[in-house]
């Protein structure tokens, strides 16, 4: 019997800054034990406890696709007690990981669909996990047109910007980046996310449109959508809540009956109405 | 099933008797208060008791339980070893609400998908024995309304009745059964059976104190909202004494404790009345007030554990309703709800 609580010991490969204020930094992990990566097998939207010992965990939304092999990342920011040692850590460094935990993005529901995916600010992780599963080659023929709309406060704070610029180049990705305000490099898109979403208009027909972001972009997001035509059904989002054990035991990440770390994060608007305003 | 007659002033002997063999929680008394305990070499079990002041859920899930140690290598801290050992124990004399508590705990500890390896370990490594209350303790006790009975062997491996002179012993599971040589040959008669029948219906009559516990389920289904949770939580101290005392509450913290190159990692009863309890290192907190603390109490117990384990998280022992130092009573709550 695998015991949930204890993590799998892996050693920071690699330490990516994201952002110009410091603060957000992508953890590329190696397992220690090459076996583990195995039992680690996880999908696009779930979660992951890093485990610092002496620190205690942090759940965070896995950013890595499980096209990527030999490792697993996640990008975060510093925060907390757990997350600040972590942002402290050099490459090499040993520590540990748990999961993978939650349900996922509903892939299987997603299939032979449009895909509109609609990412604020540092939320972006785990729809980024979505996109390159989506985009690589094994799998890019099970999903239809991929719209993404990802915006961020300033240039700066936008994640991942060799990748974004490498799905800029793809025709069968329509990027649409956008920042609050730019700045005198910034050649790109200014405007809310929200706005953002209004100009680019995705059609409802067959879509599905996945939303992570900030409360505030979620508020001005979804009636947008709304408008468009999109269902309940059909408006996708991942929750947060505090978290310790990952497993449904501990009871604090409880909405209603639900638990966030068990049976979400991923909800889709119709399930949210139907639990307790609570999140 | 196997069943036994013993004769009542032989029990404390036959507690002693497992305790020279392995581990016994038995009721002993502490100052004014009865609290389960291992018995020690000369210790003495306190068998006059209504109930242990807390409930012993602690045997299964101790107040602090270690889940990992680690220690700090060149590289970082490093796993160095799990804590998951069960010593062979005995839980001896519970009372059937306890008792009852534990098929809960099961429901939640021990699910398909993710299995609590220190609670299953401790639970399949502990028999329990259970004391039938021939009388019901307290006036608070409200057992009969949430599915238990004050005469019942649920969540017992063996359950003992005190029927007069003699006490029925009845070996309920494959488990209990392994206990039948401590409980003397004295086979129980049809007349034992029909005396402990008697015994269960007249306490069964005699637990005075009813709530509408199921009658609520459909009312909070759809009155998350309703301004009677308002009404319920102005004068809470958020002291937590509820869910430390409640044999059913089961949330817990995990924290890391580290002194000099070692660690553990620990895990804590926590309580869904703290205001920390929910709160984001953002600051957010999804439960702002006490309000919204004791409708999660509420809900939990009779809504959300019925959602998803088709059974109430409540077992009626009445240890919240006397512990409260603001006299918050659960039945009250309860039988208002029903009129909502």
């Amino acid at each position: 019997m695998q015991n949930p609580y204890i993590p799998y010991p892996v050693v920071v490969d690699k330490i990516i800054t994201e952002v110009d204020t410091k603060d957000i930094k992508t953890f590329r992990f190696k397992f220690v034990n090459p076996e583990d990566e195995e039992k680690y097998a996880y999908i696009p939207g779930q979660f992951g406890e890093l485990s610092i010992f002496g620190k205690g965990e942090s759940p965070i939304g896995i950013a890595s696709s499980p096209t990527q092999k030999g490792y697993v990342e996640f990008t975060v920011q510093k925060a907390g007690v757990v997350t600040t040692a972590l942002h402290e850590m050099e490459e090499g460094t040993l520590m540990g990981l748990r999961g993978p935990l939650g349900n996922s993005w509903p892939l299987e529901y997603l299939e032979g669909k449009n895909i509109v995916i609609v990412g604020g600010g540092f939320a972006f992780t785990t729809l980024r996990s979505l996109i390159n599963y989506m985009i690589h080659d094994d799998n890019r023929k099970r999903f239809g047109n991929i719209t993404v709309i990802y915006g961020a406060r300033t240039p700066g704070l936008l994640l991942y910007k060799d990748e974004l610029e490498e799905w800029g180049k793809r025709s069968d990705l329509n990027l649409n980046v956008t920042v609050d305000k730019g700045d005198a490099t910034w050649k790109g898109r200014e405007g809310f996310v929200p706005t953002v979403c209004k100009e680019v208009a995705p059609s409802k027909e067959n879509a599905v449109a996945v939303i992570c972001g900030p409360p505030i972009m979620i508020r001005f997001t979804l009636p947008v959508f709304f408008e468009i035509g999109f269902s309940k059904e059909n408006i996708i989002t991942s929750l947060e809540m505090r978290m310790k054990c990952g497993i449904g035991k501990c009871g604090r990440c409880n909405v209603g009956s639900k638990y966030v770390c068990k049976d979400g994060p991923v909800f889709s608007l119709a399930e949210l109405d139907q639990l307790t305003p609570e999140y | 099933m196997e069943k036994r007659l013993i004769k009542k002033e032989a029990l404390a002997g036959i507690a002693k008797k497992m305790a020279e063999e392995f581990l016994v929680w038995a009721p002993v008394k502490k100052e004014d208060n009865v609290l389960f305990e291992p018995l020690q070499k000369d210790g003495e079990p306190y068998l006059a008791y209504l109930n242990s002041k807390n409930a012993p859920k602690n045997v299964f899930f101790p107040h602090t339980e270690t889940l990992m140690k680690y220690t700090r290598t060149e590289k970082g801290m490093a796993f160095s070893s799990e804590e998951n050992k069960a010593a062979e124990s005995v839980l001896f004399g519970v009372r059937p609400c306890d008792a009852h508590s534990f098929a809960l705990l099961d429901m939640l500890f021990d699910q398909d998908k993710y299995k609590d390896a220190y609670y299953i370990a401790k639970r399949l490594n502990t028999t329990v024995i259970s004391m039938a209350c021939v009388k019901p303790p307290y006036a608070s006790c409200f057992c009969t309304s949430v599915d238990g009975e004050p005469v019942s062997s649920e969540g017992a491996d063996v359950l003992l009745t005190d029927i007069g002179s003699d006490y029925l012993v009845e070996f309920i599971t494959a488990k209990g059964e392994k206990l039948t040589r401590y409980f003397g040959d004295t086979k129980a008669d049809a007349a034992a059976d029909t005396r402990k029948e008697e015994i269960a219906a007249k306490a069964k009559e005699a637990i005075q104190s009813k709530i509408p516990a199921h009658e609520v389920k459909p009312i909070l289904d759809v009155n998350f909202d309703n301004p009677f949770w308002n009404t319920i939580h102005s004068k809470c101290l958020a002291c937590g004494t509820c869910t430390y005392m409640c044999p059913t509450c089961h949330c817990f913290d995990i924290s890391d404790e580290v002194k000099g190159a070692d660690g553990v990692r620990i895990r804590s009863w926590d309580s869904c009345m703290f205001p920390l309890f929910t709160k984001e290192t953002s600051g957010h907190n999804p439960r702002t007030s006490q309000k919204e603390r004791w409708r999660q109490r509420a809900m939990h117990k009779f809504k959300y554990y019925v959602d998803n384990f088709n059974a109430i998280a409540c077992v009626g022992c009445g240890r919240c309703v006397m512990s409260c130092p603001v006299n918050i009573d659960i039945r009250k709550i309860v039988e208002d709800i029903s009129k909502l």
